[in-house]
């Protein structure tokens, strides 16, 4: 089975991609304008940070990267196309022959380039009486398309494709309400021939819409009928794909060069642009420098990125083994309380981790004062100030107190109230354990 | 028009007239520092229709200036009206308009020229009047040659193009259309500059008044293919230019012949595409079969209102960008355009202008063009289009009189260089002496 997919995500600017209107208009026809309204006599003017988003994408899809880019003009009616033609990218992307990993398995990426969105319609009114109204808010908002080589093998494996995919974007870009907007082209062929399921919307119909169409393709095979080539829908509501109402022949969009936009040379721009690490190239990282499982730096890096920060901090000091279990654990568990006070309370964290792992402290004490930070009982934190030398301050004890020196010989409990003592003034910074050991030694000096 | 009754119809338009004969008459309308201008149809005002002579855009007001509107109304003009012109400037001789048809001011059984026709009669009727023009492929110089006036084109992406209504995004220029060089002078610079709100003015260097055409160079390949008075004037006017010291140099452009039909499919194949959104959902009459599906309900306004001309341009252009077309016609066309470009340049070595006639022949009778098959029309602008093709700035200017009626020449500048044309028109003029017809106001 062979999977390809045109993916659409919108890129996050705050003005369309060729005209200042904002992104976020909220009532119908509200962010408009001459030029995305498509108004004779307006033209459009490139939004860079657009194409500057774009040209990330690529490079992070590690594309061959092109020199000089321009822009073309896709034609066909519809009725949400302002113009009538859409300005989009054909001859020249802006990256070609990447690919994209999901974990092990590699997806070649065939092109990366940017477009705008036409506008939406809406259907209102009773069925039979229905009126469409369009919406021209979206007319221009800035798409980044991603075509892949056909290398996907199974409906499951596409959505993972796309949810990691948006994990990186997400980060590398900051693209957000991705689950609704996220829009996808998917061709698929059982046997020879591929068909087109054309506009599904959303990381679950795209799975849902190819299995539906993997079971009819592979019925039809086994009867030993023919699958044609087409373009079909998935009907969400049904959960089947539908034949497409398109007419027989493929559509000629009749592509021209955008004659009102220049050509753009993104080559320095592409060069000179390094990609920041994104969340499951850092996991993979992790997982490889300190010997985790991949999906525990995964859920790790996933639940937060300053966790996955701390994470790295602890192993430095405690080793990945330890600093995951206590990342994943105490620390993700009440993570949620942490997070924001977290930069102030790292050492502290640390510290604690440290003086467990290192036998000072027991694994329950550690956790309650892990606990006692995230609640914002801030006293409890040890480390900040100073609490002195535990031996001198045992010898202290010791010497203000000859009448536990007495009682120990005959009762080693004794020592328990000296012990209390030490804790108390070390604020938690020694375990017990370590505390009692060195309690006991001084006192059998002394016996 | 055509909706109103006859009489009520007459009136409305009577009332127009007089408004208008009165405002130009009134000199004590016109306070210091103001003038009155006109702009070709196909530009956006507030407060005008804009139909770019088609009958798909009646009633369209554009709720913005075009830049070179808004421009011009900042240093004191008038906007008094808009031009009439053949339906997206597609046409040579302004007989394409969805409102009927300009007369010229020297014949009015003659044509104005195209496609800037309306404003080219405004120029040549109006003493001290400035009509902003535009040009795809020669739509300033050819109806500036037949009635009489000075045309200057400006290079592509000199003048900021927001607002025009396009026709082929590649290749429009607004440009002047006047009696004298010193409208020009005055108003050329105030027009041009980069604009943000088009990408493609702002490559553009400063523009510079002061250069000079000392040397023309006439390709001889321009000299085929003319009425004899056509030929005979600009013999003189070689004549006259030889005797103010301009020297004159005979070149070869072989490639000119290949623009004509490289401009057709280029031009028509992104006016295909601008053409796209009048389809009756915003623009066009939205006719009221709401029970067909979309495509039919589209066509059934494009068939209704889109002129034969525009309907003509439509498919020759949606046919030239098909996939099996495309390498054979547009981007062969494109490659055209740089061959054509490149033999200018060549030329410019010796030269600062070149220079041919403007149109073959004087503006011809409506019913001569009736006769006319649309190659022959096309075939009317081999001189016109080369340096439209070629982004290169260009100027017509009366060089003589035939039958009462003007010809014209034409000289081409480098890239750029339009300051020098005007410089061209300025010395001329001394020696040359326009006629013009009677104002009618």
């Amino acid at each position: 089975m062979k999977i390809g997919l045109e993916i659409h995500v919108q890129l996050p600017t705050r003005s369309k991609l060729f005209c200042g209107c904002s992104t976020s208009g909220d009532a119908p026809n509200s962010s408009v304008c001459p030029v995305c309204l498509g108004l004779p006599g307006s033209r459009p003017f490139l939004n860079r940070q657009a194409l500057e988003m774009g040209v990330l994408i690529a490079k992070f899809l590690d594309c061959k990267m092109s020199e000089r880019v321009w822009f073309a003009r896709k034609t066909y009616f519809y009725p949400d196309l302002p113009k009538n033609f859409q300005i989009t990218q054909y001859d020249s992307p802006l990256g070609t022959d990447g690919h994209f990993m999901i974990g092990e398995k590699r997806v070649g990426i065939w092109r990366v380039h940017i477009e705008e969105d036409p506008g939406r319609i809406r259907r209102v009114g009773r069925s039979g009486e229905e009126v469409a109204l369009v919406d021209y808010d979206r007319s221009g908002i800035p798409l980044v398309e991603i075509v892949t080589a056909p290398d996907i093998s199974s409906p499951a494996e596409a959505r993972d494709f796309l949810t990691d995919l948006i994990i990186e974007l997400r980060h590398l870009i900051g693209v957000t309400g991705e689950e609704q907007t996220m829009r996808v082209d998917a061709n698929i062929s059982v046997g020879e021939e591929r068909v087109e399921i054309k506009n599904i919307t959303g990381l679950r119909n795209v799975e849902k819409g190819l299995r539906s169409e993997v079971n009819r393709q592979t019925k039809m095979l086994a009867v030993g009928k023919r699958i044609v080539r087409e373009t079909r829908h998935f009907d969400e509501d049904r959960g089947v794909t539908l034949p497409g109402r398109e007419k027989e022949f493929e559509e000629d969009y009749g592509y021209i060069g955008e004659p009102d936009l220049g050509t753009y040379r993104i080559g320095p721009l592409a060069s000179s642009m390094t990609i920041p690490e994104t969340p499951l190239v850092r996991a993979a990282r992790l997982s490889k420098e300190w010997g985790i499982e991949t999906k525990a730096a995964r859920q790790i890096v996933l639940t937060d990125w300053a966790l996955a920060d701390l994470f790295e901090m602890l192993a430095a000091k405690v080793g990945g083994e330890a600093a995951m279990s206590w990342a994943m654990g105490p620390l993700s568990s009440s993570w949620r309380d942490l997070r924001e006070k977290a930069p102030g309370l790292r050492d502290d964290i640390i510290g604690i981790i440290v003086a467990v792992t290192s036998g000072k402290m027991t694994d329950s004490e550690g956790r309650m004062r892990i606990s006692a930070l995230s609640s914002g009982q801030e006293a409890a934190a040890s480390g900040g100030e100073d609490v002195g030398d535990l031996d001198s301050l045992i010898v202290g004890l010791v010497d203000e107190h000859p009448e536990v020196v007495r009682d120990y010989q005959s009762n080693e409990r004794a020592a328990n109230f000296l012990i209390g003592q030490v804790m108390k003034a070390m604020k938690g910074r020694y375990s017990s354990k370590v505390v009692a050991e060195r309690m006991k030694r001084e006192l059998e000096k002394r016996v | 028009v055509t909706s109103f009754p006859t009489a009520e119809g007459l009136r409305a338009l009577d009332d127009k007239h007089s408004v208008f004969c009165e405002r130009l008459e009134d000199p004590l309308a016109l306070e210091q520092g103001q003038f009155h201008f006109s702009a070709k149809d196909n530009l956006c005002a507030r407060h005008f229709q804009a139909r770019a002579g088609s009958r798909i855009l009646k009633g369209y007001r554009p709720p913005f200036d075009a830049t070179p509107i808004r421009k011009l109304k900042e240093i004191g003009g008038l906007l008094i009206g808009k031009t009439n012109m053949d339906e997206f400037g597609f046409g040579t001789f302004c007989t394409n308009s969805g409102f009927g048809v300009p007369r010229n001011p020297f014949d009015i059984e003659r044509s104005c020229g195209g496609s800037s026709g309306g404003a080219a009669a405004a120029a040549s009727l109006i003493p001290e009047h400035l009509a902003l023009g535009v040009s795809t492929g020669g739509s300033i110089s050819c109806p500036a040659s037949f009635c009489g006036v000075i045309g200057l084109t400006p290079t592509y992406g000199r003048v900021s193009r927001w607002g025009l209504i396009d026709y082929g995004n590649s290749l429009d220029k607004v440009g002047l259309l006047t009696r004298t060089a010193r409208d020009l002078e005055r108003y050329l610079p105030v027009i041009s500059g980069p604009d943000p709100k088009d990408p493609t003015s702002k490559a553009q260097p400063v523009l510079d008044m002061r250069g000079e055409v000392t040397t023309v160079a006439v390709p001889a390949e321009a000299l085929a293919d003319l009425s004899p008075d056509v030929t005979a004037s600009f013999g003189e006017a070689l004549k006259e230019m030889g005797r103010n010291g301009i020297k004159i140099r005979e070149v070869r452009m072989p490639s000119l012949r290949f623009a004509i039909p490289a401009y057709y499919i280029l031009a028509t194949s992104e006016a295909s595409t601008n053409l796209a959104r009048y389809c009756g959902m915003r623009f066009g009459a939205m006719n009221d079969e709401f029970d067909q599906g979309f495509n039919d309900f589209f066509s059934q306004t494009r068939s209704e209102d889109f002129g034969p001309e525009a309907k003509r341009r439509i498919l020759l252009g949606t046919f030239s960008r098909m996939v099996g077309f495309r390498n054979r016609y547009y981007i062969k066309a494109l490659q055209v355009r740089q061959l054509i470009i490149r033999e200018y340049r060549k030329a410019f070595e010796g030269c600062d202008a070149v220079l041919t006639p403007t149109m073959p022949f004087i503006a011809p009778r409506f019913d001569e063009i009736a006769r006319m098959k649309p190659l022959e029309m096309y075939q009317a602008d081999f001189l016109t289009v080369p340096p439209n093709l070629a982004g290169m700035p260009h100027i017509s200017l009366p060089c003589g009189y035939s039958r009462a009626m003007p010809i014209g020449m034409q000289a081409v500048a480098p890239q750029w260089a339009e300051g020098s044309l005007v410089s061209f028109a300025r010395t001329w003029e001394e020696s040359f002496h326009y006629r013009f017809p009677e104002a009618i106001a």
